[in-house]
């Protein structure tokens, strides 16, 4: 009898067990690759706190949307981050004087209007229709996200004050500080900003991880293949796997043969806008209305371009 | 909590982190998480922290040497950023770690129609020793070829792991891979059929390395590749359990 009641509990602990290893193998999969970018995210983030000023950033950019925002779209040349680093970038260069319309723009089309992310794509899918549509409508929407934002005239409506504020009054950061002193202090505002920013990342891999876990994949993918039912399956891939935008390219070529052009391409451009982690990433820089606006028009645009696709090359 | 402590801790957190990633990669485990490609990226990585740990801890030590105006600090940061640095280094010390095996196929997918990888990349592997081919090549060029007749008889050699499925015979067993192009969340799993008569004597998921001739069977009207095994040989778990396309 003790026998027998114990089988049913020892398939239930196997099973567990095995629900955890692929939590765990997941969880950290996606940390450890995203670990050196949000790395890069933060140090660029710590050298723009200590090398610009904000009379020189109201130099560089217009203060009039439309140019701000084109300027902020490919700000991302300069600055190769994908979403992760991007976001304590964007709030740093906010804080810096940053126009929103700039910020916003930038924080949507750096992950892919960037040097890295333009190689690995052609890598993938060649130098061809995939890379030029991806680049031309993530910039589109990123602009267009920049606008909207725009209209908002006090950016305190927009962001949410920092919270642990990085020492205005630390003593490396002298005005007149040497060059290793401005690095010192540079790193020290890296470390602050990879913790705080690491946290969101630790429970937004969590997230993905756990979903991963238990939603089966192939339950999406089973979903449909309609022209619309289609890019909604690979939107809401992008969301789930939550992968950096440097590399996710490979990732959609695999897809390339169930599903079509336009689905692929609404995943490659929505994916690095918006996924689980950025998403929790994003909320705690911005207050919850700008972060619905982040989310709901890339969805809805990324949605448009691919849906239009299908039906004009399916 | 004070800035000096918290400097401390932080300093000591990325120390443990990077410990751990240096383990991991001293180890050869990095693989089990992600494509090796990336494995370069992640080392650069493991060397900043240390640089961020050091640059932390010399800062305690500056912090304390000036300690006297310093005692009243009023923005303390928020310690709750430290303890979640903990969670990747507590899962990843207390779960033992295996690569990802058949448990996963039931939410990572076991589909043998993904389109691998371009159709050009097929060509190049006609003209490959068949015995060097592994099951990715395999499943690709069953994918990608429309007439299969060169293939057959041709002798494979292939190292995977043990799944057993309803939908075989008894004398049957898939030997499988997972396939991955960034990281483990982008897996997915691979198979071909292994045909032994004593098949019913492996053990779920245990990695094997089998060879003899090539044919194909039809599951789910698609062809799959099926070794008839003339040995199956039980192998450790190879350096890079995933297959990249």
């Amino acid at each position: 009898m003790v026998i027998l009641s114990m089988i049913p509990a020892s398939f239930f602990f196997k099973w567990l067990w095995d629900r955890l290893n692929i939590f765990a193998t997941v969880f950290l999969s996606i940390f450890v690759e995203a670990l050196p970018y949000l790395l890069l995210g933060t140090f660029a983030s710590g050298l723009v706190e200590v090398y610009i000023d904000r009379t020189q950033m109201s130099k560089w950019i217009s203060r009039r949307p439309l140019p701000a925002a084109i300027t902020g779209a490919f700000m991302g040349m300069i600055f190769p981050v994908c979403e992760c680093g991007v976001i304590p970038l964007t709030r740093r260069l906010f804080n810096k004087g940053l126009p929103l319309s700039a910020g916003i723009s930038f924080l949507l089309a750096a992950p892919v209007l960037n040097p890295i992310v333009i190689l690995s794509t052609a890598a993938a899918f060649g130098w061809g229709q995939m890379l030029a549509w991806r680049l031309g409508i993530s910039l589109v929407i990123a602009v267009v996200v920049g606008l909207v934002f725009s209209v908002e005239p006090d950016t305190t409506n927009v962001l949410l004050p920092i919270l642990m504020s990085v020492d205005e009054h630390d003593h490396s950061l002298e005005i007149n500080a040497s060059f290793g002193g401005k690095i010192r202090a540079a790193l020290l505002i890296t470390a602050d900003e990879f913790f705080e920013m690491g946290r969101y990342l630790i429970v937004g891999a969590m997230l993905a991880a756990g979903l991963q876990t238990f939603i089966p994949q192939a339950s999406l993918l089973a979903i449909g293949s309609g022209p619309v039912l289609s890019v909604l399956v690979m939107l809401g891939l992008a969301i789930l796997l939550s992968i950096c935008s440097t590399v996710d390219a490979f990732v959609a070529l695999g897809f390339m043969g169930t599903f079509s052009f336009g689905s692929v391409l609404s995943f490659l451009v929505f994916g690095p806008m918006v996924d689980i982690k950025s998403i929790i990433m994003y909320l705690q820089v911005f207050r919850r209305r700008a972060v619905t606006y982040l989310v709901a028009i890339p969805f809805m645009m990324s949605l448009l371009a691919g849906v239009l696709f299908n039906y004009l090359k399916p | 909590m004070l800035k000096q402590r918290y400097r401390f801790y932080q300093a000591l957190l990325l120390l443990a982190l990077c410990l751990f990633l240096t383990a991991k990669a001293a180890i050869g485990q990095l693989t089990w998480y992600i494509n090796f490609r990336y494995i370069p990226l992640t080392i650069i990585g493991v060397v900043f922290l240390a640089i961020l740990a050091q640059t932390l801890y010399s800062e305690t030590k500056y912090l304390r040497q000036n300690a006297q105006h310093d005692h009243d600090h009023d923005h303390t940061p928020a310690s709750a950023n430290l303890w979640f640095m903990l969670v990747p280094l507590l899962i990843g010390v207390l779960i033992p770690s295996r690569p990802l095996d058949s448990s996963a196929f039931s939410t990572k997918g076991f589909n043998n129609n993904s389109p691998l990888v371009s159709a050009d990349s097929s060509a190049e592997l006609l003209g490959t020793d068949s015995q060097n081919r592994n099951i990715l090549d395999w499943i690709k060029l069953f994918n990608f070829e429309s007439d299969l007749s060169p293939f057959l008889e041709q002798k494979a050699s292939v190292i995977g792991f043990v799944y057993f499925d309803k939908s075989l015979a008894k004398n049957q067993f898939f030997v499988s891979r997972f396939i991955i192009s960034c990281c483990a969340a982008d897996s997915y799993a691979i198979a071909m059929v292994g045909e032994w008569p004593q098949a019913s004597t492996l053990k779920q998921d245990s990695w094997v390395l089998v060879k003899g001739p090539v044919q194909s069977i039809k599951l789910n009207n698609q062809a799959v590749p099926l070794i008839q095994a003339e040995s199956v040989q039980a192998v450790p778990v190879p350096d890079q359990p995933y297959l990249f396309p």
